[in-house]
């Protein structure tokens, strides 16, 4: 018996009993569009997550300077003036994986334009900022090497401070004062929303490092609060670390003894929690919507059980025409195939629909990948095939006397 | 010779209780028999049927089919002798209720496609491989038998919406319908009117003279004065 005829008979053998089938259905469809749904909303919040994080910029490294420490007390990370924009530069020249550099310069300061005023975060530094953070601009441009060398007074503002100074004038050539000092506009970042841990990343006045230390700080030196700098890929990343290293050591004179005056950091730690956590979110959602298809599948076995009793006569009869075993088996298997493949593609489309509802209705974001359709789809016909083999396999054993004896 | 059956027994258990049903019984059926089989209830004519129509197997004693020992081939092999060379016919015609009659009188030709020729029936060989080898040629055969039985103007028809004489003769086209050497009929008349019943008789007596071996069990004398020969069972045994 072909395959195809197979799948004919067991249609019609299940549209004998289309309420009956229709609610065995049921229960597939709910467990797979459970499914569907969780894995849209969990990968939905994953992209999300990943992409705030890559919102910062991909293959970052921080380097801070050491603390400070008197008689064995240390003050903590970023305490020391050890770091300096040279630094920088000297890592720039030497290291094998660093693509991109800027030492970066902190201070805070009240912003004016007009009646206007708002505080905001002040962070000097290197042309590359925009490349090295992944961030483009809005409107206007950013400052060159040459305004860095000469500690121009010019900035380029974050969408937030745009917002509360400009409201709805175009920034872009406007002077506003910076504590107390006239610095004009020659840019406006693009929009980066809040960053994972929630500040508001477009609240920030960019301006040449040079800037910040001479002009805002009123400082001659060139030490530096932090150097971002961003490496070709995340697999450099330990030899990159061990690089930088050994040029900082060089550079500061440390014997080898001394710890290091500086610190190192990365993304990938905290990428790689938050991650874990939405993945973990994922899958715990996942395996309880899950058990809605196991309790599917168990109706499935159910109604597969009932009908088998109920065609005894049938399969003896089939058996007695010259129907193995194997080909009362099939025809069973397929039958229960049938009934999970249908709820499967049913309840794809279903939770395929709620995802997108969820995503309309709440705003949530939501992701219906390829990867979890197939997935779906395989695992509901593998639960036809597991479900269904009892019972058909007990259909395959029947002795066909007492099969056609059976009233 | 179809049949040689050779110091048949057949026990059946029932707990502890051994339940003799067939005793040592040798039969030699030739081409071309027409036999009546008849008996009381319990006198084991249906254990000799089932037997026969390798549903099930002796305690002890060989059957040849055709000159085949049968006696101790596994569930696939009885099944492939059965689809090729036995046709069954029983009391309640044991129709499939959602199929039409060609469909029904189709059956056992699905059974027959995915055979290889020995009868091991291993499942390899391809669909359509052996015997009739297309869905149209199928459709052609039970087409042509079921209106050789009259039933023509029936083809489409699902059980139900037919008669009990038309019901049997739909059981019997599908019992013809893979050319088997052996037709067996368990009470086929049972279920039927009178005049019916002599209808069907008639019918199997045309396809005797066809040349087909005709097995059937009643309990009617005037059923079975159609046969050429009688068989009487009682208490396991061949009386006459």
């Amino acid at each position: 018996m072909n395959l195809f005829l197979t799948f004919q008979i067991a249609l019609r053998s299940l549209s004998r009993n289309k309420i009956r089938s229709g609610l065995t259905v049921l229960g597939i469809i709910i467990g797979i569009a459970a499914v569907i749904a969780v894995m849209a909303v969990g990968q939905g919040a994953t992209v999300m997550i990943q992409s705030q994080i890559s919102s910062l910029g991909e293959n970052l490294l921080m380097v801070y300077p050491g603390s400070a420490s008197t008689g064995g007390l240390h003050f903590g990370a970023g305490t020391n003036a050890t770091l300096t924009a040279s630094d920088g530069d000297a890592i720039l020249k030497e290291s094998h994986y660093v693509r991109a550099l800027t030492p970066i310069t902190r201070t805070g300061g009240q912003l004016v334009y007009k009646e206007k005023n708002w505080f905001s975060g002040i962070q000097g530094v290197a042309p590359d900022y925009p490349k090295i953070r992944n961030w483009k601009l809005e409107k206007g441009s950013f400052f060159a090497d040459s305004d860095v060398k000469s500690a121009n007074r010019i900035c380029v503002i974050g969408a937030t401070v745009a917002e509360n100074l400009f409201e709805d004038e175009n920034p872009v050539g406007k002077i506003i004062r910076i504590k107390n000092m006239p610095f004009r506009v020659i840019g406006v970042l693009e929009q980066k929303g809040s960053a994972a841990w929630g500040q508001d990343q477009d609240d920030v006045v960019v301006v040449p490092w040079t800037t910040v230390r001479r002009v805002l700080q009123n400082s001659a030196f060139n030490d530096v609060n932090q150097l971002l700098l961003n490496i070709d890929s995340t697999s450099q990343l330990e030899s990159a670390k061990k690089e930088i290293t050994e040029i900082l050591r060089q550079r500061h004179h440390l014997a080898p003894v001394a710890d290091n005056d500086f610190t190192i950091n990365d993304m990938t730690e905290l990428s790689k929690t938050v991650t874990e956590t939405a993945r973990l979110m994922t899958l715990l959602l996942a395996v309880i919507a899950s058990i809605s298809l196991l309790v599917g599948g168990i109706g499935i076995m159910n109604i597969m059980l009932v009908s088998v009793t109920e065609r005894t006569r049938e399969i003896g009869l089939r058996m007695a025409v010259g129907a193995r075993g194997q080909d009362i088996l099939l025809q069973f298997v397929v039958e229960a195939i049938v009934l999970s493949g249908i709820g499967g593609i049913l309840g794809i489309l279903i939770g395929s629909g709620t995802a997108e509802l969820v995503a309309r209705v709440y705003g949530w974001p939501v992701l219906v990948s390829a990867q979890s359709i197939l997935l779906a789809f395989i695992f509901s016909t593998a639960v036809g095939v597991f479900f269904g083999f009892y019972p058909a396999w007990r259909a395959s054993r029947l002795n066909p006397i007492e099969a056609l004896r059976y009233e | 010779m179809v049949i040689h059956l050779n110091q048949i027994t057949k026990i059946y258990y029932s707990g502890e209780i051994a339940v003799p049903a067939l005793k040592n019984i040798s039969l030699v059926v030739e081409p071309g028999e027409f036999i009546a089989v008849m008996g009381s209830s319990g006198s084991g004519k249906t254990t000799l049927m089932n037997i026969i129509g390798c549903l099930d197997k002796p305690t002890s004693g060989q059957y040849f089919l055709e000159e085949k020992n049968v006696t101790n081939l596994n569930r696939n092999e009885l099944a492939h002798i059965r689809n090729k060379k036995i046709g069954f016919i029983f009391q309640n015609f044991n129709l499939l209720p959602l199929a039409t009659a060609l469909e029904n009188v189709e059956l056992p030709l699905y059974y027959a496609a995915t055979r290889s020729p020995d009868g091991r029936g291993d499942g390899n060989d391809l669909p359509h491989q052996s015997g009739v080898s297309s869905g149209r040629q199928k459709r052609q055969r039970a087409n042509e038998l079921l209106n050789r039985l009259g039933l023509g103007h029936r083809l489409n028809h699902r059980p139900t919406q037919l008669s009990g004489g038309e019901q049997q003769r739909v059981a019997i086209a599908r019992a013809l319908v893979n050319q088997p050497p052996l037709v067996l009929a368990d009470e086929p008349t049972g279920n039927l009117d009178s005049k019916t019943s002599h209808e069907i008789m008639t019918l199997f007596k045309q396809l005797n003279q066809d040349g087909i071996t005709i097995i059937l069990i009643t309990h009617e004398k005037d059923i079975a004065d159609y046969a050429k020969r009688l068989i009487y069972l009682k208490d396991g045994q061949v009386v006459v």
